[in-house]
């Protein structure tokens, strides 16, 4: 999946946030840090679980998931473990300003991949992209 | 207008809040995101912060208020606050915010409320106010030859201008 992006050119990024302020700066870095990227944007876990599912979840609609913790309506944790449950596979990738152990696990545990603290910045979206060999 | 000794006072303000550890590296990231594209990039992400700041500051002084405390809701919104103030590089206030989740934690406020007024989150907080002047760097007239001549001059000083050894030019008024 990640060798397809690459040779697409374009990488699918789905950003799970509710945020304004952290959407634009995830809106920015991504922009800046890929030379093509189409973003998607879910505002809930409950969002994120629909776009998967109704974008086709066996035929990996996203490259790369990125999703906050805290969200309302089903946080990022319970996200990360309904997609995981519908067979995909796409790299998920928690963001969070709770960043002690227990918080890390907490996504891990629920099938994330990696953990980043908030901010989003431009190194660790590029350790991040390079992770999943994205770029 | 007096655009030099402006633009060096808002960079010294800039230089202090990093120096004395209210902002980190962070905001140097916003700045290197404003591009001719985003020309305004890092004034409409310090307004975003304002305004989720203006809201949170006044739930989490409402849920202080209240008895008994409900620290799921006071957790949830330093939460957001701290992720907000995190995203400009409000470096000292995300520790304050931390140590404040941690006072919620352990369902003890009170330790928290005897802390010097200095570090608390509206303390750091309002000193980032500051960072509402920055925008103007990039929208003040760029620097010219005459600006950086009379730029050994401080507006107080605007009176002694002509016993200063550098020549100056002197077009209108003297700004005092």
């Amino acid at each position: 999946m990640a060798s397809a992006a690459a040779e697409r050119k374009v990488i699918r990024v789905l950003l799970v946030e509710d945020e304004e302020i952290h959407k634009v700066l995830a809106r920015a870095l991504l922009r800046s840090a890929v030379g093509g990227v189409e973003l998607d944007e879910a505002g809930t876990g409950a969002e994120a679980v629909r776009r998967v599912r109704d974008g086709g979840a066996s035929a990996g609609a996203y490259d790369l998931i990125i999703t906050d913790g805290k969200m309302p309506v089903m946080d990022g944790h319970e996200a990360t473990r309904r997609i995981r449950a519908m067979g995909v596979t796409t790299p998920i990738v928690g963001l969070s300003s709770d960043t002690f152990p227990s918080d890390v696990d907490a996504f891990i545990k629920a099938g994330a991949d990696d953990f980043t603290p908030k901010p989003l910045s431009k190194e660790k979206l590029v350790r991040i992209l390079a992770k999943f060999n994205l770029v | 207008m007096d655009y030099t000794n402006l633009r060096r006072q808002i960079i010294s303000m800039k230089k202090s809040l990093f120096d004395q550890g209210y902002l980190d590296e962070q905001f140097n990231q916003l700045e290197e995101l404003q591009d001719d594209s985003s020309p305004n990039f890092v004034d409409e992400v310090v307004a975003l912060f304002f305004k989720d700041s203006s809201r949170l500051l006044t739930n989490i002084e409402q849920a202080l208020e209240k008895y008994p405390q409900d620290f799921y809701r006071l957790d949830s919104l330093v939460y957001q606050f701290k992720g907000s103030g995190s995203s400009i590089g409000a470096l000292r206030m995300k520790n304050e915010c931390s140590m404040f989740k941690a006072h919620c934690n352990d369902r003890d406020l009170e330790g928290y409320r005897t802390l010097d007024d200095s570090s608390s989150i509206p303390a750091s907080h309002s000193l980032l106010e500051q960072l509402h002047l920055i925008p103007w760097l990039t929208q003040m007239p760029p620097v010219t030859p005459e600006d950086k001549e009379g730029a050994c001059h401080s507006e107080a000083e605007a009176g002694d201008i002509f016993s200063c050894k550098h020549k100056h030019q002197i077009k209108g008024p003297v700004s005092t």
